[in-house]
């Protein structure tokens, strides 16, 4: 099923309360379809999908080149009791879609715990992330306002996206954003490797929002 | 070993609360993944015999004994003017413009340079070398099989038969594993039944591990094709070793090395090498039977089990593993005979100390996979005969002693040696031989070469021979072997010069050396010595590992004892405080390094392990200083939750290490921090803290005077292997 013929596996990784949609999220961009259905997800699953990326230099002209970027979407079971198996899985991904559910406060204020789950978990302390907003499509049940999302957006310095998957909005863009920010990182850590700030030194700060620049730890 | 291939229990996740229908629905999306893996690997691995493939044909190797002149890549001549802008900013060579290629920002690598930044994308390289510093590198999903796997294996008494078929319909990939006891059995069985051997590994390898096995594809790789390379070399040099009972194991055991084709050809070469050699050498008789281990618990039979079938044969390795082969001179190859040539060169520098080896250089982005298989070898020897494969390489590391005939030493060698100012190179004129002793013992022959260490480097790096000279006992040479090395690097070194039989089909005979030490002597005007030869030395073994001057690293730590929750506490309420504070180890600077590369420098780092290791990895590293024997690291290890009682009974080792693309890195010094008393351990084993002199007293000062720095300058040792 999985031929080699691409330049970049590319591994991300959806987080976020039981229920946010995360699985349909994923179900949309990977089929451009929507299910209703509340299906709960055992423990982890994937998607896939193959995309082209084009790159850009550092000034953001793209460069022209572009790359088949097979991406390997893990998609990871909300429920608590599952949060053991999920969370082993936050050091294999690239990057992370955190997804919180905008018709739910609940789901919103849980974002800080997914935060420092990840920044406990994953490769590394400030991995690249986006913050998505999911159900925007059901604006007469809104918890969560816009203004609120991306303020805490801010705070830790990552993208904010409201999105549907029933819908289809904001999707794909969502989805490349991060597949942008990964990308961005893969080339600084290449290419200039003398400038390595450590990361290494196990001094995890656990729950603080990181400033906004991103620096490559490698 | 088990430290690094296996999850730790605390790292193991508990999935017993599982229903089965789910687990097998998870092990269904694991199987995906699988295929994606597979998927991704046999890219990955192309991608890299791609590279070596350029890397072959880049003339210009490490010993950096060429003219400027010309294109480290082609080789074709330098015009004068380019010279001065046409060195590669990565790996110094000077390359012509065909063998450039542009960045997006208007610089320039070479050609080689360039594709291996480019793998290092492609591969995930960068990704898998970030995380190394956080985790053992155990992957998630590793983590997550393992504790699947755990639970039908309660049911310890199955046989082999029963639980392949089990395991098969739960998951078809978990490696089924097979009581130590059975595989010896194959083992010893003879030949005739080695082709269902062969058959019961081949479908083993179908069942190949996701465990261990598949932690290298997900985990870094830059490298795969060489350490195929240098693993089937290690049976190379390990047949040479074997007596024909041992052989016989060795046959057996073929099918399942990584590169079918090129093994069945060593052993061809063993064969002849046995047939004229006396049975029953030293060697072979230091080199125990399995049979008395008795099989450990189920875990360990389970991955020494699956640590042999790693070897499985991936038939992409093939190519690699030829090319590889033909690249070394065709001398080398039967060097291996010698021990001290280039398999040595290998093991040397995943061998610094018996512990470092065990978990060898496995996380080095680029060398992982060469490592990884360094350990698959070791582990997969291991399996077969445990000691053993302890014993050779630390013999082929601190000393020739072993593998190759010896004889009354006689002679004389007539040499001399002398530093070009302008090549910066040191020149090492081997005029000739008088009154050699016979290398082969029977026919009365002698086809003597030369061969060149420049102490303390021992690998292949180092190693410079002449031609070999045939049916003759005074053989004249008139060569020049080459060093590059800045002059100021001589003084801490010696020439360690030695002269060979080369048996063509029996082993090469060890007919003299003599160790001129550089210091002393005048290098600018040469003048030939006539020095009579000598036999090895009784005791290679350094007298101490500190014998031999290797540099220093400044560190500075401190113990920063537990602030109580305060800042903690408003974040997550996973976050678990325990009691205990943290130590801090600066790691500031290294001096006087040793050069490893070309143009006389390092790409150092270092790395640190607190002994016992806990739960999580107690692994650090710092960042890569390029060309700088004297780094400036300023980076902190910081280990948390460590009650200050406990630093009593434990060990800080840290490391330096010259970072190698593409090769294993190699080893440049070590510390050792203890109380000096007691024993700690590592991994399986208990080592005594043979922490000497300021070793001891900044790891009683840090005790002592918490939150306050201790610092040190410590001396580095030339090998981590503990005390005598």
């Amino acid at each position: 099923m999985t031929d080699g013929d691409y330049d970049y596996l590319i591994k991300l990784l959806a987080l976020g309360d039981s229920g946010v949609g995360k699985t349909t999220f994923l179900y949309r961009y990977t089929d451009n379809k929507f299910n209703p259905k509340f299906i709960t997800t055992v423990g982890i699953d994937f998607r896939e999908k193959r995309v082209v990326y084009t790159a850009s230099n550092p000034n953001g002209a793209t460069t022209g080149k572009t790359f088949k970027v097979h991406l390997q979407l893990w998609d990871t079971a909300g429920q608590e009791r599952f949060r053991s198996l999920t969370t082993a899985f936050f050091r294999d991904a690239m990057g992370f879609l955190l997804m919180f559910d905008l018709t739910s406060q609940q789901s919103f204020l849980n974002v800080r715990n997914w935060m420092s789950q990840l920044q406990a978990n994953a490769y590394c302390e400030n991995p690249d992330i986006v913050l998505i907003g999911n159900k925007a499509d059901l604006a007469d049940q809104r918890e969560v306002q816009e203004k609120q999302a991306k303020e805490l957006a801010d705070k830790y310095g990552i993208p904010y996206f409201e999105t549907s998957a029933a819908t289809g909005v904001e999707v794909d863009k969502a989805v490349i954003t991060l597949l942008d920010l990964v990308m961005k990182r893969m080339e600084q850590c290449v290419d200039k490797p003398p400038a390595e700030p450590a990361n290494g030194n196990g001094a995890t700060k656990l729950g603080e929002a990181q400033p906004n620049e991103k620096k490559c730890a490698c | 070993m088990v430290k690094d291939t296996m999850p730790e229990a605390a790292d193991m996740i508990n999935l017993g609360f599982l229903s089965d229908s789910e687990r097998e629905l998870i092990l269904e999306v694991l199987q995906r993944d699988e295929d994606i893996r597979q998927a991704e690997e046999h890219r990955v691995r192309s991608m890299k015999t791609e590279l070596l493939d350029m890397k072959r044909k880049g003339a210009k190797r490490g010993s950096g004994r060429y003219s400027q002149r010309s294109c480290g890549r082609c080789q074709e001549p330098l015009s004068r003017l380019t010279v001065f802008s046409s060195q590669c900013k990565i790996c110094n060579h000077h390359v012509c413009r065909n063998c450039r290629t542009a960045l997006p920002e208007g610089s320039w690598l070479c050609s080689v340079c360039a594709k291996e930044s480019d793998l290092k994308k492609m591969t995930g390289d960068w990704f898998y070398d970030q995380r190394v510093n956080r985790f053992s590198t155990t992957p998630g999903h590793d983590l997550v099989r393992v504790s699947l796997k755990k639970k039908p294996q309660v049911n310890k008494r199955e046989t082999t038969g029963e639980m392949l078929l089990r395991s098969t319909e739960i998951n078809p990939d978990l490696p089924i594993p097979i009581p130590r006891v059975r595989q010896k059995n194959q083992i010893a069985d003879n030949k005739g039944h080695s082709k269902e051997n062969s058959a019961s590994i081949a479908s083993r390898e179908s069942f190949e591990s996701k465990e261990e096995v598949w932690s290298k594809p997900t985990r870094s790789d830059t490298e795969s094709a060489e350490n195929d390379s240098i693993s089937s070399r290690k049976t190379d040099t390990e047949s040479g070793h074997v007596t024909p009972q041992q052989q016989r194991r060795e046959n057996c055991s073929a099918p399942c090395s990584p590169s079918g084709s090129t093994v069945s050809s060593l052993t061809t070469l063993v064969k002849a090498d046995i047939a004229s050699v006396v049975s029953g050498t030293s060697e072979a008789n230091t080199a125990p039977e399995i049979t008395t281990e008795s099989p450990g618990p189920e875990i360990e039979v389970d991955r020494l089990f699956k640590k042999s079938i790693k070897r499985a044969p991936k038939p992409s390795e093939f190519v690699s593993t030829l090319d590889l082969r033909d690249e070394r001179d065709e001398r080398d190859e039967r060097d291996e005979h010698d021990t001290s040539g280039a398999s040595m060169g290998n093991r040397s520098r995943s061998v610094p100390g018996l512990d470092v080896q065990e978990d060898g250089e496995e996380e080095e982005d680029i060398d992982s996979l060469v490592s990884f298989h360094k350990r698959t070898m070791a582990s997969s020897s291991f399996s077969l005969n445990s000691s053993k494969s302890t014993l050779g390489s630390l013999m082929s590391i601190y000393s020739e002693a072993g593998d190759f005939d010896s004889v009354e030493v006689s002679g004389d060698l007539i040499f001399s040696m002398s530093y070009n100012e302008p090549s910066q190179s040191l020149n090492v004129f081997i005029k000739e031989c008088h009154g050699l002793a016979f290398g082969d013992a029977s026919g009365q022959l002698s086809h003597p070469y030369v061969k060149c260490y420049l102490l303390p480097d021992k690998s292949r790096q180092s190693k410079r021979k002449t031609s070999i000279k045939r049916n003759t006992v005074n053989p004249v040479y008139k060569e020049t072997l080459k060093y590059s090395v800045s002059r100021s690097q001589l003084a801490t070194r010696s020439m360690l010069i030695s002269v060979w039989h080369h048996g063509r089909f029996s082993r090469n005979a060890f007919l003299g050396e003599v160790e001129i030490p550089l210091d002393t002597r005048d290098l600018d005007s040469p003048h030939e010595d006539r020095v009579a030869l000598m036999a090895k030395l009784a005791s290679p073994v350094p007298a101490s590992a500190f014998a031999q001057y290797k540099g220093e690293l400044m560190i500075s730590l401190k113990y920063v004892t537990s602030k109580k929750p305060t800042t903690e506490k408003i974040k997550g309420k996973k976050v678990v405080i325990e009691g205990g504070g943290e130590l801090h180890v600066l790691i500031k600077e290294a001096k006087n390094l040793m050069a490893m590369k070309p143009g006389g420098t390092s790409d150092s780092f270092v790395k640190g392990y607190l002994f016992p290791t806990k739960a999580k990895t107690t692994k650090r590293k710092t960042p890569v200083v390029k060309k700088n024997l004297n780094p400036h690291y300023d980076h902190t290890f910081v280990y948390k939750e460590l009650p200050l009682e406990q630093l009593e009974e434990m060990c800080l080792e840290l490391t330096v290490w010259d970072r190698e693309a593409m090769l294993s890195n190699e080893f440049l010094g070590g510390v050792r921090l203890s109380s000096g008393r007691g024993t700690v351990k590592i991994g399986k084993a208990e080592v005594e803290m043979d922490s000497v002199g300021e070793e001891v007293s900044v790891w009683e000062k840090v005790m002592k005077y918490p939150d306050s720095w201790a610092e040190g300058t410590l001396p580095l040792r030339s090998t981590m292997v503990k005390g005598k």
